[in-house]
């Protein structure tokens, strides 16, 4: 009697064991941020984890049963090669493998891992497909890249500058020589005004190499006094994009604005980064106008003020708006309406930082087709004014 | 600025890798002078072993040997030939450089050149005429103010008379109220001394000064800008020492403290400082700014040392 009831106490004992055992792995196995999922060999899904269910969009008792190619790809094809049926065949994991995964909205690239399962008489019975979205690692390596090509751009960018100044000068210096004693040179009343248009191309040319070496200067956060409206009517300036030169630009600016304590090159980042935004926005909305023989002028009104505690930078313009649907991703790093290639879609989600680091605040309105966005940036009561140069 | 004929007996060298920047110089020097060029050192060495030459004119960055390298060996070998250095690249990267081998001189290539400055430079460095507006304003400058500073009381005055004739005159002073007070105070507290050296004022005190210690001002302009002239008669200041306090607000060493504050924040605030010494007798520091951004680059060196 007492061995009987000492085996059932033992199995009843196990078997709570391996219930207990069997809720942790469940729990783990939901917990788990890697889409996981069992497959048999004729590629049918036994088992799915949360996640997984979650990615495709479908209640999990609905999933089993699919085929994984079906449910992940929507596809009735097996995928070429598939790296659960190498796993079947060789027994081997598979660790190495890519896909892609083409929305409409987007491109979407992920990791694949399989792994052999057997029973316990050694026979090969499941795969378990480990499947991690890398994309958004891929992109960030990508901006990384790209951010190290861009220094070294940046780097080369000085030098090239630096390098033009010397024939800019000869080209100016002879030109202004010329001018001074155009008799000296042979030179008739058409030489001399051609020369004066060597000049002026040579003060332009000048003006945009200043503007490279200004972009090109090293990155160091250091805060001082700044003049914004100074800052503003520079930084506005020296954006040179195709087009640029046919947008209506206007400032409203608030003689009375304080200096502000920031960081003038990172902010002048931010609002090179809003109006090259505007800009574009206005140069696309002027093609969309052409193309329906429409006309339209592209404007852009930049503001300042002075608020009671802050100081308020305002960038508006009359392009194409930003569509409702997309309005709370406009900050998201990113995210960017530009086809793929054109730019990285990092330009606001940084200016967010960057105006967050000096506690402001970035905003913007979009109404019918003007956009405006609002930069805030707290006047300190601060030391000694010390002028930009 | 006067020219006569027998300028024509100064002889130039003008040594430069870019074509068009030789033959700007030459176009522009020999109106006055007689001037050579060379492409770079080693040319500029088989001129020298053939012809005197009073002033030498060198690029900073050239093939071969480097300006500064040639300058001054030039000067180890004919003491008596004068130099200066010209760039496009920024000034203040070659400050040291200038200092390690005493060239005092460094003109930059702006966009436009500008020849004025050119002009006032070489006539200074030829001649040792370098004191006084006049050499650096054109022939039809005007004098707007002039005036003695003879305490602490009267250059506040004078500060605020200096600021004053030029707003009115051109609706701006610039930063010339800051810059003024920093000059004219190293002029008051710095310059004199007693017998064993140390100053004789003390900073910021009330001060009535002897007339060895007074101090001139003069204020003018032309067509295309305006100065300010703050002259000691003490000639304390010596070029290693401006040197040196270029240097180090360049390299940020001394910038938290006053060692030479007044001098970088001219440098700094002024589009243009032309400091002039003639050792113990005077100090005479221009300032000067441009009514419109004409010139574009990089801020010169201006030392002259008699």
């Amino acid at each position: 009697m007492e061995h009987q009831n000492d085996e059932q106490s033992k199995q009843e004992h196990c078997s709570r064991k391996i219930q207990v055992s069997k809720r942790e792995l469940e729990t783990v196995f939901d917990a788990i941020d890697t889409m996981i999922c069992i497959v048999d060999n004729n590629l049918s899904i036994v088992r799915v984890n949360k996640k997984y269910a979650g990615f495709v969009g479908h209640e999990i008792k609905a999933i089993l049963g699919k085929k994984c190619h079906e449910m992940f790809f929507n596809c009735d094809s097996q995928c070429a090669d598939c790296p659960c049926l190498v796993t079947f065949q060789t027994g081997e994991a598979v660790v190495n493998k890519r896909f892609i995964k083409k929305n409409p909205q987007e491109i979407r690239y992920f990791e694949v891992k399989t792994f052999p399962v057997y029973d316990p008489s050694g026979i090969l019975i499941h795969v378990i497909e480990f499947i991690k979205d890398v994309t958004d690692e891929k992109r960030m390596i990508e901006q990384l890249i790209r951010s190290e090509k861009l220094a070294s751009i940046g780097v080369m960018t000085a030098g090239i500058a630096h390098e033009m100044n010397n024939p800019l000068s000869g080209i100016s210096g002879t030109a202004v020589n010329l001018l001074e004693k155009p008799e000296k040179y042979g030179l008739n009343d058409k030489g001399i005004s051609r020369v004066g248009t060597i000049l002026e191309s040579a003060a332009r040319a000048t003006v945009i190499m200043k503007d490279l070496l200004h972009l090109s200067k090293k990155n160091e956060s250091v805060y001082v006094m700044v003049d914004l409206n100074r800052l503003l009517i520079k930084t506005i300036n020296a954006v040179h994009l195709e087009g640029a030169g046919e947008i209506q630009k206007k400032f409203m600016l608030d003689e009375s604005l304080p200096f502000v304590y920031c960081d003038p090159s990172r902010i002048d980042q931010v609002i090179m980064n809003v109006v090259t935004n505007a800009m574009q926005s206005v140069t696309e909305k002027k093609q969309q106008m052409s193309a329906e023989g429409k006309k339209y002028t592209g404007r852009i009104v930049v503001s300042s003020q002075k608020q009671a505690a802050t100081a308020l930078i305002t960038i508006a313009d009359n392009g194409i708006g930003i569509n409702p649907d997309i309005r709370r991703r406009i900050f998201d790093p990113f995210f960017s309406t530009k086809p793929a290639g054109q730019g990285t879609g990092l330009g606001l989600s940084v200016s967010h930082r960057i105006i967050e680091e000096h506690r402001g605040r970035i905003y913007f309105d979009s109404i019918d087709e003007t956009t405006k966005f609002s930069i805030e940036l707290p006047l300190e009561s601060a030391g000694t004014k010390i002028k930009e140069e | 600025m006067s020219s006569s004929v027998n300028l024509k007996k100064y002889r130039i060298l003008v040594v430069d890798d870019e074509k068009a920047i030789r033959l700007m110089l030459l176009d522009f020097l020999e109106e006055k002078y007689t001037v050579r060029t060379a492409d770079n050192g080693d040319e500029a060495w088989e001129l020298l072993k053939k012809d005197h030459f009073d002033l030498v004119i060198s690029d900073i960055n050239m093939p071969g040997i480097s300006g500064p390298k040639l300058l001054s060996e030039i000067r180890k070998k004919y003491p008596d030939t004068r130099v200066a250095l010209i760039t496009a690249y920024n000034v203040d990267d070659y400050v040291r450089v200038a200092k390690e081998n005493s060239i005092t001189n460094i003109i930059p290539k702006t966009v436009p050149f500008n020849f004025t400055e050119l002009d006032a430079l070489v006539y200074g460095l030829l001649n040792g005429d370098v004191f006084g507006l006049g050499k650096y304003l054109d022939d039809d400058m005007t004098v707007l103010d002039s005036t003695w500073i003879k305490s602490s009381f009267e250059a506040r005055d004078a500060r605020e008379r200096v600021v004053d004739v030029l707003e009115n005159k051109f609706g701006t002073s610039g930063d010339m109220k800051l810059i003024f007070d920093e000059i004219v105070t190293n002029a008051i507290y710095h310059a004199p001394t007693l017998n064993d050296g140390t100053e004789k004022y003390q900073e910021f005190s009330d001060v009535t000064l002897e007339p060895q210690e007074y101090i001139y001002v003069e204020c003018g302009y032309d067509n295309e800008k305006y100065a300010v002239s703050i002259t000691d008669y003490q000639g304390k200041l010596t070029k290693e020492t401006v040197l040196y306090k270029i240097d180090r607000q360049i390299t940020g060493e001394g910038l938290l403290d006053d060692s030479g504050r007044g001098i970088h924040m001219s440098r700094l605030f002024a589009d243009r400082m032309i400091i002039n010494i003639e050792p113990g007798k005077r100090t005479e520091v221009i300032l000067l700014n441009y009514f419109s951004h004409k010139y574009r680059g990089y801020k010169p060196l201006y030392i002259n040392e008699l």
